[in-house]
């Protein structure tokens, strides 16, 4: 069979990638003869800027030599930014034309966006009609097939889900004491790894500080990958976690690029696996490191809940993570930290600023510029003084304020609040717990 | 020491209830040169309050002490509409045109019998000294004989720092008095072109004994308190201090109470109101036996030109946290070691800790912040320094200095 793959594609460095050449691996050892075309150049046979306004036709002219077409599916891969209606219109109109001529399309949806699913427009009808003109959908959960399906009004039965890691094999036969060995850990040592990339919404940070003492019960917690791409947002993220794992005992941060050997490496070295996710669709990693038996402590996010198998541990927040991690390694853990001793303030200063940082989210740093800043600046509305230089005058404008002050008085009171709920809608630290008000006329 | 002539000191406000740390350190300055024999003038408005700028005081002149008070109207006769949209524009960092900055400063407060005061008698005067910079009489009355004026002018670093409106201010008068270097540093950097100028700080009373189980006695205070002395306002980061403490509160388990004194609303979040004592405006007595008994003193705010609470925080052996962005007050902390700095609320919640924690490393902070204070603002030791520039910069017609 011919069959045609578009997606994302090595050497990028990208889980849908993975995904995309494991499955490749997986049809090719099955005999199929298959072609990849990528939105970049890269090793797949052909790539094509499928945002492009040609992109979508150009693709049609190409399935047509092939009995099956998979696309892996995100929405970076085809819609521009912003996502207008006209977008959406574009994009599935050009779509639509290329999988009707396809002799079949089965789409591996790894993220989707629902956004204007519902609104009655033009866009929302052809991308319905797009993915109803799909033979087959697969997503990775449970929750991602229902999601699914009542945005674009399929039935659930046409929907497939496959596990994350159904294609995936082992690429590591290290016993867990050689791969210590040859990654340079020590063999009696409580392990947690985090790996894959180091991007905020991975949120390994918040695994870094979960750990937090730890690492006086004989524990290590090894933070494993690297920046996936050079935006301001993700180096500085990483800029900070940099900062994180220097002031937290016991964690070490290795930032390389990780090969399929290695990261399979790390899994077999590993105690536990925590994936401390804000946000994720479905894990490649929590699929691999099943299949090496890996414990997993995951943040109950995106479809995970679906994905984990029995023994996963699911969290809810910070707190939980913790007390999970502390619960597998099965140490006592100290609670309190001794602060340092003497009228030595320099040490106590630094003692404060480190405890403070393991805390810390990355990409916010202490000191973080605060885009409220002028908003908090701005001075309390105060109705002008009842005064005047000219006789009588005062005296009028105090019978005049009091009144109207059953009026005037909740208004100013109101426009203050306001504008202090307006300076607090942006935190101005790092725990998103300041609501500072608008200042007034600082003084010394 | 030529004491010769006579000296006028120009604070916007002076007087009883007036809280602010620039109307302190040149109300201080005044009675102690006075008492040192120097002829000394106060030329002030009859307000209070600097936001309503309402006469409350009678004008005219009065006797305080050996010190003269003149007294003028506080005139406030627009709606200062212009002074609020202009001074957002300000804050938000927009360039405003010299036009516009001259609308920005005169609407608002002005008094100008004190202008017209100084344009008749200022010749009579060895020197005036205005502050502090930011307010209309020391930007419209410290320019009428800048020959003979000083500017003490408790620069913070604020986007109105650097308006071109102040340049004539900071680089034409006789001399400008520093409080401390790092603002000194700051006025160099934002006004290269500065008039002869030098670091005299500010004097601080020690006050002969403390009494903190009397001020708990007084104000029925039981238990562990962290205090806040001063103006409870936005301009201070008053309520981003109480949001600090609401979360720190909830993170931690803090033993602490928070006392404050001074002027303003209090407006505690709900989940901290019942940790919150207010108690106004107090004695001076009530103010020194406070900063003995409490654990911490905690100055949140931004621009600072010298503090001197946190003097007063120290002088009681009680160690202070204070918000980082005070280049002024990290600058204190670093060289008397005797205080943490927060760069926000989550340091802000581990410097509580460390106060919860270890009392006896806290207190033995605070007691490095006596020494600091008694070696470095003891008031004749700065007294010594405002005479000696005095007679540097404005020496006496018959050369006598």
């Amino acid at each position: 069979m011919r069959i045609l793959m578009v997606s994302i594609y090595p050497p990028q460095r990208d889980g849908i990638a993975q995904y995309a050449i494991q499955e490749v691996r997986a049809l090719r050892a099955e005999g199929h003869e298959v072609d990849v075309c990528s939105p970049e150049p890269s090793a797949a046979h052909m790539h094509l800027d499928l945002r492009s306004r040609r992109g979508p036709y150009a693709l049609a002219r190409r399935v047509a030599g092939y009995d099956r077409v998979i696309v892996q599916w995100h929405p970076a891969i085809f819609y521009n930014v912003p996502v207008t209606p006209a977008e959406r219109r574009r994009v599935a109109f050009g779509l639509l034309f290329a999988f009707r001529r396809a002799a079949s399309v089965e789409v591996r949806v790894h993220e989707f966006d629902i956004a204007g699913a519902h609104d009655g427009s033009i866009a929302s009808r052809l991308t319905r009609t797009l993915w109803r003109s799909v033979d087959r959908i697969t997503v990775h959960t449970e929750g991602e097939r229902h999601d699914f399906a009542e945005a674009y009004e399929l039935p659930e039965s046409r929907i497939d889900v496959v596990e994350h890691g159904a294609t995936f094999v082992r690429r590591a036969n290290a016993t867990r004491h050689e791969a210590r060995a040859e990654l340079g850990l020590p063999p009696e040592a409580f392990v947690f790894l985090s790996i894959g990339f180091l991007q905020p919404h991975k949120g390994f940070d918040r695994a870094v500080r979960a750990f937090r003492g730890l690492d006086t019960a004989g524990c290590r917690l090894e933070v494993v990958g690297s920046l996936r791409l050079e935006d301001p947002e993700y180096v500085q993220y990483v800029d900070e976690l940099r900062a994180l794992v220097d002031a937290t005992p016991g964690v070490a941060l290795h930032e390389h690029y990780v090969s399929d050997e290695e990261f399979d490496l790390w899994l077999v070295a590993c105690d536990v696996v925590v994936l401390p996710y804000r946000m994720i669709w479905s894990s490649g990693v929590c699929a691999r490191a099943e299949l090496y038996g890996r414990r997993v402590i995951a943040t109950r996010v995106g479809g995970l809940e679906h994905q984990v198998v029995d023994g996963t541990v699911l969290v809810d927040g910070d707190a939980e993570l913790a007390a999970a991690m502390r619960a597998a390694a099965g140490r006592e853990v100290a609670t309190a930290e001794a602060w340092p001793t003497g009228a030595d303030r320099a040490a106590i200063q630094a003692e404060v600023r480190r405890r403070a940082a393991t805390r810390r989210p990355p990409g916010t740093p202490a000191r973080a510029e605060d885009p409220a800043e002028p908003l908090r600046h701005l001075p309390r509305l105060e109705l002008p003084p009842p005064v005047s230089v000219h006789t009588g005058v005062t005296t009028l404008k105090r019978v005049v304020r009091k009144l109207t002050r059953w009026q005037l008085d909740p208004i100013v009171e109101q426009v203050n609040d306001l504008a202090r709920a307006a300076a607090g809608a942006h935190p101005a630290d790092p725990s998103g717990t300041g609501s500072p008000a608008p200042a007034e006329r600082p003084e010394p | 020491m030529d004491r010769k002539g006579r000296l006028a000191f120009v604070p916007a406000r002076y007087g009883d209830g007036v809280v602010g740390g620039a109307e302190a350190v040149l109300a201080d300055l005044a009675h102690g040169l006075a008492a040192r024999g120097w002829d000394v003038d106060v030329l002030t408005t009859c307000a209070r309050d600097h936001f309503t700028w309402e006469n409350v005081f009678a004008p005219g002149t009065e006797e305080h002490d050996a010190v003269t008070v003149h007294r003028f109207p506080a005139v406030v006769s627009t709606p200062r509409a212009e002074r609020a949209a202009i001074g957002a524009a300000i804050e938000a960092g927009t360039p405003v045109p010299l036009v516009d900055q001259q609308r920005w400063m005169n609407d608002d407060l002005r008094v100008p019998e004190l202008y017209h005061h100084l344009l008749d008698q200022a010749q009579d005067y060895r020197a005036i000294v205005f502050a502090p910079y930011l307010f209309w009489p020391a930007y419209a009355c410290g320019q009428l004989a800048p020959e003979r004026t000083i500017l003490m002018p408790c620069l913070h670093d604020e986007p109105a720092a650097a308006l071109e409106l102040f340049r004539p201010l900071f680089s034409g008068v006789r001399g400008l008095w520093f409080l401390s270097e790092p603002e000194m540093a700051l006025a160099r950097r934002l006004h290269p072109r500065l008039a002869p100028h030098r670091v005299v700080g500010a004097g601080v009373h020690v006050p002969d004994a403390y009494d903190p189980e009397g001020f708990r006695q007084r104000h029925g205070i039981e238990g562990r308190f962290v205090l806040y002395a001063g103006r409870r306002e936005g301009g201070k980061n008053w309520e981003r201090l109480l949001d600090g403490l609401a979360a720190a509160t909830l993170h931690a388990d803090l033993p602490f109470r928070l006392v404050t004194m001074g002027t303003g609303a209090v407006h505690a979040p709900p989940s901290l109101a019942d940790r919150v004592v207010d108690l106004g405006f107090c004695s001076a007595r009530d103010r020194d036996d406070a900063f003995a008994a409490a654990d911490a003193y905690l100055q949140p705010s931004q621009y600072e030109s010298f503090s001197l609470t946190v003097m007063e925080a120290w002088l009681a052996g009680t160690p202070v946290v204070a918000n980082d962005r005070s280049e002024v007050v990290r600058w204190h902390c670093e060289r008397s070691g005797a205080g943490l700095c927060y760069a926000d609320d989550l340091e802000l919640e581990e410097c509580l800790r460390f106060v919860t924690e270890a009392p006896e490393a806290a207190a033995a902070l605070g007691a490095l912040g006596r020494d600091y204070v008694l070696d470095s603002y003891r008031t004749e030791a700065v007294l010594d320094r405002v005479e000696a520039s005095l007679e540097d910069w404005l020496p006496t017609a018959d050369g006598s200095a």
